[in-house]
């Protein structure tokens, strides 16, 4: 059941993504997106209670973390409207609840503060409709825990980085409390230096003089740096300069001479016939790492061998279906061969394709 | 607006140690103390407001006109997110997320598959869970209170067998807050408590009938640091105080001791997610996990009596009569000259059969104990 947190989440910040992209925080939006991809359907389909229990559970949990910090208030949003949806549309009675843990209260408290003072009533509306409906459980943690202790490959636990805020943290470190407080020690220093020494001795000076002011301006212009850093890389990511142009036709050229280096294939001689080399081409240009990091064995002396005989005629297909005498009054039927194979949770790149 | 790294939260509040994995320690009733300031009763009572009680109160904490909320409840209403398609129980065809794409594939892999047999206790358990779901007292004194708090405890049966150590199985136990600890330890099935001593061969008859658990009544719990042990009955030992009197001439912090009948869920310190110790028949030692700690909510379970509360027991495979593999098996031998493996079982009427003849004397040398099937609390 854990196997299908991966592609939950997936969906989720699909949906999530394309709510960013519409810009508002109104319901009607986030119902029009939810209806085109018919997101309720995603409890269809397991007849068995106990299972769409578990995985309405799954479901919550797993957009749960949407509503807190340190995702954007659009974000929240869009993880509380998700809530509902998946509160309302889950097909076990009674329902399963979403949870919510001490920690995250004043958090959840301060967002619904900033609702309303936003006057987003749609917002306000809807939460209000959940604690009504005694949507939740308040727990001590998120999640129930089992200590497990066994790595996960930390796929789940990824922040989609479009969704959060850019860091602020030198904004959070020199905050105007710590610019005062700072200058205030300034001055106590400097007043305790001309009280010790009566003539300025250079010596002594061993900070900048203006201290605060240069701290100030120096955060204010990283600030204003990031900001425009972050509109210069949408517009990059619009259009193609002429520097890509040209960079893209070079690239292409060397790609060509390699593809016609690497088609053509020597032919080996007499001698080394058996060991031909064979253009293996490569379907679609990336390889998986399971596939380069095994190892080629060189064929061994009886499949060598079997190839050999193979190619140079049937003849030894007649031989090796020799009759076999105890097998003559078996009644000839298709045996189903196929030995029961294990359902692979993830599927292979060849096997994917619909 | 950003919270300045000085305010720390109070300790009570629970927060990962290790995250997803156990969580710090916190005093349990005063985390039950802080929710409950926290939120109003209303949000956790057992009650619903009537709908017209409920826009009035929007209208009023909102602050908007009766037709703006009425507009508000047909924009933002659940019907609006249904959709067409009303056949649940089948993935629609050509899906477009993930996840029923992985459920389809599953299901399809699923009917490939050719299931010999229906598993009758598969019925059994959902039977388990459907008698207790939102019932509600008769007596409204066994009502839980308002604001209660449900512990969850996952215990795990002992390794026997060094083989079998990969699999966890357990079973998990919804408990009250106000609850006892001795509350929990008699809700606790371990079939080490049913087992009967002797042995038997010469006079199969006369197998007594008391069981370990009525011989045997120490246990202890181990939680941070202090032993709660039992001691209602005069039976009861202290078997805790062998492993604190090593401890104290190791380089351990002291270990403490408390009356398990005493000591009630509130008055604990305890960490979510963590493995704590109990044990019973002197020997007999289960991990216990508190996997969640949470308010009461109107659709539990709401009487008193049946609380601690069984929501999950591994099921064990009973073992057969090794002769018919049929009946279950109630005896064990072994050092017999007669049965194919050491030790063997056979079930009742296997066992006299072949081991004593007509006049009821013994055949052939063995030793013979009661056996008690680790799968009878199926």
């Amino acid at each position: 059941m854990d196997n299908f947190r991966g592609p939950l989440k997936s969906d989720c910040e699909e949906l999530l993504g394309r709510f960013q992209a519409t810009e508002s925080v109104r319901f009607e939006r986030f119902s029009a997106i939810w209806k085109s991809t018919n997101f309720s359907s995603i409890f269809y389909g397991k007849p068995d209670p106990k299972e769409r229990r578990h995985f309405a559970r799954l479901a919550l949990s797993v957009v749960s973390p949407y509503f807190h910090p340190p995702y954007t208030f659009q974000i929240r949003v869009g993880g509380l409207y998700l809530l509902y949806g998946l509160f309302h549309t889950q097909l076990c009675t009674p329902k399963e609840k979403i949870r919510i843990a001490l920690k995250d209260w004043k958090d959840v408290m301060q967002f619904q503060r900033d609702a309303e003072n936003a006057q987003h009533h749609d917002v306000v509306y809807i939460f209000k409709k959940l604690m009504s409906d005694k949507a939740f459980l308040f727990t001590a943690m998120p999640t129930m825990l089992f200590f497990r202790m066994k790595r996960e490959d930390g796929k789940g636990k990824k922040i989609c980085e479009e969704f959060v805020d850019p860091p602020t943290r030198t904004q959070e470190l020199v905050t105007t409390d710590m610019l005062e407080e700072l200058a205030n020690v300034h001055e106590h220093y400097e007043n305790l230096k001309k009280a010790v020494f009566t003539d300025s001795d250079p010596n002594v000076n061993l900070i900048e003089q203006c201290l605060v002011s240069k701290l100030n301006n120096a955060v204010i212009a990283y600030s204003s740096w990031q900001d425009n850093h972050t509109v210069k890389a949408e517009q990059l990511d619009a259009g193609e300069g002429p520097s890509n142009q040209d960079s893209s036709r070079r690239a292409q050229l060397l790609a060509s001479i390699k593809s016609r280096s690497y088609g053509h294939v020597m032919e080996a001689s007499k001698a080394r016939r058996h060991r031909q080399l064979q253009l293996v081409l490569s379907t679609d240009g990336d390889h998986t790492p399971n596939t380069s990091s095994k190892k080629k064995r060189p064929p061994s002396l009886k499949k060598r061998t079997q190839l050999r005989f193979k190619i140079q005629g049937t003849e030894r297909e007649k031989l090796t279906n020799a009759t076999r005498l105890w097998n003559l009054s078996k009644v000839k039927e298709d045996k189903v061969t196929e030995k029961k194979k294990q359902f692979k949770w993830t599927p292979k790149p060849e096997s994917d394709v619909t | 607006m950003a919270e300045s790294s000085g305010v720390t939260l109070n300790e009570n509040v629970p927060v990962f140690e290790y995250t997803d994995v156990s969580s710090k320690e916190f005093h349990i009733g005063a985390f039950r103390d802080l929710w409950l300031n926290a939120l109003n009763l209303d949000v956790y009572s057992y009650s619903d407001t009537s709908p017209e009680i409920r826009d009035v109160q929007l209208i009023e904490e909102m602050g908007i006109e009766p037709e703006t909320l009425e507009e508000l409840k047909n924009m933002c209403s659940v019907e609006s997110l249904r959709s067409e398609h009303e056949d649940t129980d089948t993935v629609p065809a050509d899906p477009q997320l993930s996840t029923l794409k992985l459920r389809k594939r599953r299901q399809e892999y699923k009917e490939s598959l050719t299931r010999d047999h229906i598993d009758r206790h598969e019925a059994y358990a959902n039977e388990l869970e459907m008698i207790c779901v939102g019932k509600k007292p008769e007596d409204l004194g066994d009502l839980v209170p308002e604001g209660e708090l449900i512990l969850t405890f996952n215990v795990l049966y002992p390794v026997l067998f060094q083989r079998f150590k990969h699999v966890r199985a357990y079973q998990t136990l919804n408990v009250l807050g106000s609850q006892k600890l001795t509350e929990l330890k008699d809700a606790i099935c371990c079939v080490s408590d049913l087992q009967v001593f002797g042995e038997f061969s010469n006079n199969p008859d006369t197998v007594p009938q008391f069981i370990s658990k009525d011989h045997y009544k120490s246990a202890f719990f181990f939680f941070n640091g202090t032993f709660y042990n039992d001691t209602r009955f005069p039976e009861c030992r202290d078997i805790s105080a062998t492993t604190i009197d090593w401890a104290k001439t190791r380089d351990f912090t002291e270990f403490e001791t408390a009356k398990m009948e005493d000591t009630c869920f509130h008055d604990l310190k305890m960490k979510v997610g963590f493995p704590y110790y109990y044990t019973h028949q002197g020997d007999c030692e289960h991990v216990v996990i508190l996997t969640d700690i949470r308010l009461v909510h109107q659709d539990d379970c709401l009487d008193k009596k049946l609380y601690p509360l069984i929501t999950h027991k591994h099921r064990v495979v009973t073992r057969k009569c090794s002769v018919c593999h049929t009946y279950i098996s109630r005896w064990v031998t072994t050092n017999d000259a007669l049965a194919p493996t050491d030790p063997c079982l056979f079930c009742e009427q296997c066992f006299r059969l072949f081991h004593y003849d007509d006049k009821l004397n013994k055949v052939g040398d063995f030793l013979a104990y009661a056996y008690v099937d680790p799968g009878t609390f199926n």
